[in-house]
């Protein structure tokens, strides 16, 4: 910490109201913060805590139903911003205050070309303009690692992948040398492997000038990752402020410690633990509770919490908490995590731990394990393109999109396949050619013996009943002119062939199965968290007692705290009723929790499938090793080696020759990558690799990333 | 059935609608319009609209500062028929024609965009043309061509009968709006065919027909709302212009737009009161509609 005299940001007991009808609402209160040059403070919470709120107040660019309440403090460089008039913040805005946006497309023009938009900022900073500014730019787009800056300035912003998006808007707010950066979940929206690379360049450019840095998050990997001290806001209120080791070390507050244990850690494994989940949701900010505002959900409430505000109280080692049992949380920290009941699981014959893992390569059953579910055979989906008008007159046929291009997979009865890989590679459309919403183009499907039909529309009832899916996105998977009860009886009628009397005590039943109470069944969407939400999308899956859910991306929608108690849940009703995943996420610690096999897939083929622990251990195939090294692991001690793929992913129409991934690969030995297609290797358990590097040899050259069996690891 | 959810916002939205003041006065005059059109049999002074036994051009004897109606409000015409009577009771063959016309067009329209909309493919194709095109005629000069050809048709027939007219317009408004209606409903269904609940219920194996009116209709109907007032302040106009043109009612029929076309001209000298109120009417009725709509569409706006 550059400790100055004076730091860059002083903020202290800052107060900020919206209003609502004729109310002003504190969103945020007593917020405090000091920030000095080249700092990198993380503000962290769950959605709806207050943290967009601080960045636009820390701007002073609230809108004009939000405003900050006098005797706070605000000052930036030793001025008082809240002083400020308009014309004098706009100053500020453009040269010495920038903003970095989560979502770059929408705050990039469409319609202005980037190197001018670009080339706009510096005009209104610096007053640089003409071929002055242009070498400017073309630098700073070198600084943030854009290929070819000439180019890119020469086109629009929908000719960007994301991950050069937010690079441009990266750019545009370093390019003036501001004082003080705000970046608001900047890597958000992205994956796993972009992130990484976005966060070594901010990492880099900051470390190289004397920006002060507020990072905003819910992502405690990125925090822990990046940050200097973390700022934990709940509800508005700060919870806890720490350098960013002592709160990993030891978190003080118990909202804190929730928030890293619910995150699954890479090598956990739903056999061995359940995680830690926060329960409930946060308070409304209309009827905020007199004592503490996390009571209502901490594990150690006690009655002083409910009737007595807790201070916010300095600790030694320039720690701030606001709790009255702080003392009582480092304790329970260590030995045991029983804290928010996320527990190792004692398992006596419950559930065949050691069953062979099912191999790729059709070997079939009939070595003792559970028997095979479903069996994919070279499927195949391909989106026919329109042609154009040039190529219709020469009658050529344009190539078709290969989203899904020849994928083996058997899965068994009662596990988890685990799908990985990054937007683009194929993963959501294998889900829907699956479970019949595409036709796929070709391949076969085999369910518990029996070929499955392409279509949804010709499959019979038998069929429909045992495959069931769980969506991304809890805002539209729930018709939200239909109640929770209506959602979920229509499948035990429809499917089971249930009687109305006895559908609605399976209702009743499926709704206790997902620890949603009775009174549930006669809400609308509308009146559901997220959490909630997906929670009745679970029971409606299950209601038919399917074989097979896919469950494409349920939690990824989800607040962490949430997301725990979701996987957890998915957990405990796969050992129930015995039903089989196909788990999709892009988040590979989710995934390696729930998996008890992991696919890796890329530009609509696998790469690398293996049992879900084996993944986690050298040998990798060289996009798994890059994604596992993007993980942004939630443990500040742990800094692997990251290797950083360019953001260039090919397009599914023009497939790169030889194997898919020579383009981007950081271990391309040469010509035959590019020619020839990679041959599968197998390795120990039947783990297998596509690619022309022997396992040995991968093995030996990635021993240093290992990320299950670590001192974290699961035993 | 989603009913229950439906008339909570039906309530919400009167609700919001009497907040605005703009839409306060315009739905507030609609269902002014519509006791009148319930009612009027009961109101006029004298229910027969073609009584001819009172003196013929009486001046109004509307007194607004003395709030005094008097003997004949809106006078009499040349003929000697009460105008204020003819007033009342020409609201109520209106309100029939138009409305029926859009409760026509607004059912018939929504199922057919529905069923584009999901359904997509080919079928959408061609049925999206023939639309477009139907769009690309003005819909006056389609009206008067629809009303020629019926008209012409049951000539041949034998069997005009002058109480069919009211439902030669009737029909035009339907051919003439189904095609609007149903672009509306279609884009909205493009929409909401995407969301995950739609694929929840091809999942279940469920029924077009179950997914198109269970599942996506409810999300349809604000939009459809909306579009259904609109099209009825559309179709009020439409009424009028074709009664003035005299394509629509036949005389003696009280028919506000034919009682302007009756009373124009030379008779407009002598006994303008009788073109006036009747014109009026129309100009009310068409501005409270399209204050009410307005407000609709703001209201389920804000809703979304």
């Amino acid at each position: 910490m550059s400790a100055s005299d004076r730091p860059l940001l002083d903020v202290e007991g800052l107060t900020i109201s919206y209003r609502v009808g004729k109310c002003w609402i504190p969103a945020v209160r007593d917020f405090r913060l000091q920030l000095g040059a080249g700092e990198i403070i993380g503000l962290v919470g769950e959605s709806g805590c207050g943290k967009s709120t601080v960045a636009l107040a820390l701007m002073h660019y609230l809108a004009s139903n939000g405003r900050v309440e006098s005797g706070g403090k605000l000052h930036f460089a030793g001025e008082d911003l809240l002083a400020k008039s308009n014309a004098d913040m706009r100053r500020l805005w453009a040269k010495r205050i920038k903003f970095v946006p989560q979502n770059a497309s929408a705050a990039l023009n469409p319609s202005i070309k980037i190197g001018k938009q670009v080339m706009e900022v510096l005009k209104a900073s610096d007053g640089i303009e003409g071929k002055a500014g242009y070498d400017a730019m073309i630098e700073m787009f070198h600084h943030v690692n854009l290929v070819d800056p000439e180019r890119v300035a020469e086109r629009y912003p929908h000719e960007l992948s994301g991950g050069m998006q937010q690079r441009v808007t990266i750019a545009m707010a370093l390019i003036s040398n501001p004082e003080l950066l705000i970046m608001d979940e900047p890597t958000t929206g992205l994956d796993v492997t972009t992130e990484a690379v976005i966060l070594e360049l901010v990492r880099d450019l900051i470390a190289q000038r004397d920006t002060g840095v507020i990072y905003i998050t819910h992502n405690l990997g990125v925090v822990a990752q990046l940050c200097q001290r973390v700022l934990v806001l709940y509800a508005g209120e700060i919870m806890e402020e720490a350098e960013v080791h002592d709160l990993f070390e030891q978190p003080h507050h118990p909202y804190t410690l929730g928030l890293i244990r619910s995150v699954p850690k890479p090598g956990e494994s739903k056999h061995d633990l359940r995680l830690q989940s926060i329960s409930g949701n946060p308070p409304s900010l209309t009827r905020l509770p007199g004592g503490c505002v996390f009571a209502e959900r901490c594990p150690l409430v006690v009655d002083i919490c409910r009737s007595d505000k807790p201070p916010l109280e300095s600790l030694p080692g320039e720690r701030l908490v606001r709790c009255h049992r702080w003392e009582d949380v480092t304790p329970t920290l260590n030995p045991s995590r029983h804290l928010y009941g996320g527990h190792p699981i004692k398992r006596e014959g419950l559930h065949p731990n050691n069953t062979p893992l099912p191999s790729l390569r059709g070997k079939g059953p009939g070595d003792g394990g559970p028997a095979t579910l479903m069996h994919v055979t070279d499927l195949q989906k391909h989106f026919p393109v329109a042609p154009t008008v040039r190529e219709a007159l020469r009658r050529i046929k344009p190539t078709p999109i290969r989203a899904v291009d020849g994928v083996d997979l058997q899965l068994r009865a009662g596990q988890t396949l685990g799908l990985v890989g990054e937007s683009g590679s194929g993963k959501t459309t294998l889900a829907r050619v699956i479970i019949g919403l595409q036709e796929r183009s070709g391949g076969t499907l085999e369910l518990l013996g029996m070929d499955v039909r392409n279509s949804v529309r010709e499959r019979s009832e038998d069929v429909l009943s045992k495959l069931q899916m769980v969506f991304q996105n809890p805002q539209n998977s729930l018709n939200p002119y239909l109640s929770v009860w209506q959602a979920i009886v229509r499948p035990l009628i429809k499917l089971r062939g249930l009687t109305p009397a006895e559908a609605e005590a399976e209702t009743l039943r499926l709704l206790e199965r997902v620890n949603l109470r009775a009174e549930y069944a006669e809400r609308y969407p509308d009146e559901l968290s997220g959490g909630e939400k997906q929670r009745v999308a679970i029971a409606r899956a299950f209601a038919s007692e399917p074989d097979l859910i896919i469950c494409d991306e349920p939690v990824s929608a989800l607040d962490v705290s949430v997301q725990a108690a979701v996987l957890n849940l998915l957990a405990q009703l796969q050992e129930e009723h015995d039903s089989a995943y196909l788990f999709i996420s892009h988040n590979l610690s989710v995934v390696g929790y729930l998996a008890d096999t992991i696919a890796v897939m890329y530009l609509g083929q696998l790469f690398e499938v293996g049992e879900a622990r084996e993944l986690f251990q050298p040998p990798y195939h060289p996009y798994t090793e890059a994604l596992v090294s993007a993980i942004p692991v939630a443990d500040p001690k742990q800094s692997t080696e990251r290797i950083l793929l360019s953001d260039n992913l090919p397009s599914a129409q023009n497939l790169p020759s030889g194997c898919r991934f020579h383009t981007r690969c950081p271990r391309k030995i040469g010509e035959i990558c590019e020619t020839d297609a990679p041959p599968w290797r197998e390795g120990e358990a039947g783990h297998l690799i596509r690619c022309h590097i022997p396992l040995e040899e991968l093995e030996d050259s990635q021993a240093g990333l290992v990320l299950a069996g670590g001192s974290e690891g699961a035993t | 059935m989603p009913s229950s959810q439906i008339s909570r916002s039906l309530v919400n939205l009167i609700g919001t609608l009497l907040r605005q003041p703009q839409s306060a006065v315009g739905t507030i005059l609609v269902i002014f319009f519509f006791l009148l059109a319930l009612f009027g049999a009961q109101l006029a002074p004298y229910p027969n609209p073609n009584d001819q036994s009172h003196d013929v051009r009486q001046s109004p004897t509307l007194d607004l500062a003395k709030l005094q109606l008097g003997e004949h409000p809106f006078g009499t015409d040349r003929l000697g028929r009460d105008v204020y009577s003819r007033v009342i009771l020409g609201a109520s063959s209106i309100f029939r024609i138009a409305g029926l016309g859009t409760l026509v067009s607004v059912v018939l329209g929504s199922a057919l965009g529905l069923f584009m909309g999901y359904q997509g493919g080919w079928v959408d194709e061609i049925l999206g043309r023939v639309i477009d095109a139907t769009l690309a005629i003005p819909a006056l000069l389609l009206a008067l061509v629809l009303v020629g050809i019926i008209r012409n048709l049951e000539f041949e027939a034998g069997s005009w009968q002058a109480g069919l007219a009211d439902n030669v317009v009737l029909l035009v408004i339907a051919v003439l709006y189904i095609p609007i209606v149903a672009r509306v409903a279609r884009s909205t269904t493009l929409d909401i065919k995407t969301r995950e609940f739609v694929a929840a219920a091809e999942i279940r194996g469920e029924s077009q027909a179950y997914i198109i009116f269970c599942e996506i209709l409810p999300s349809v109907i604000p939009s459809l709302v909306v579009e259904a007032s609109l099209r009825f302040s559309y179709a009020i106009f439409l009424v009028a212009s074709l009664g003035f043109l005299g394509f629509g009612a036949r005389p003696p029929s009280p028919d506000w737009g034919l009682m302007v076309n009756e009373n124009r001209g030379g008779f407009y000298q002598l006994t303008p009161w009788a073109l006036e109120f009747p014109a009026l009417a129309i100009a009310l009725l068409v501005i409270a509609v399209n204050l009410m709509s307005d407000g609709i569409r703001r209201a389920v706006q804000k809703g979304e």
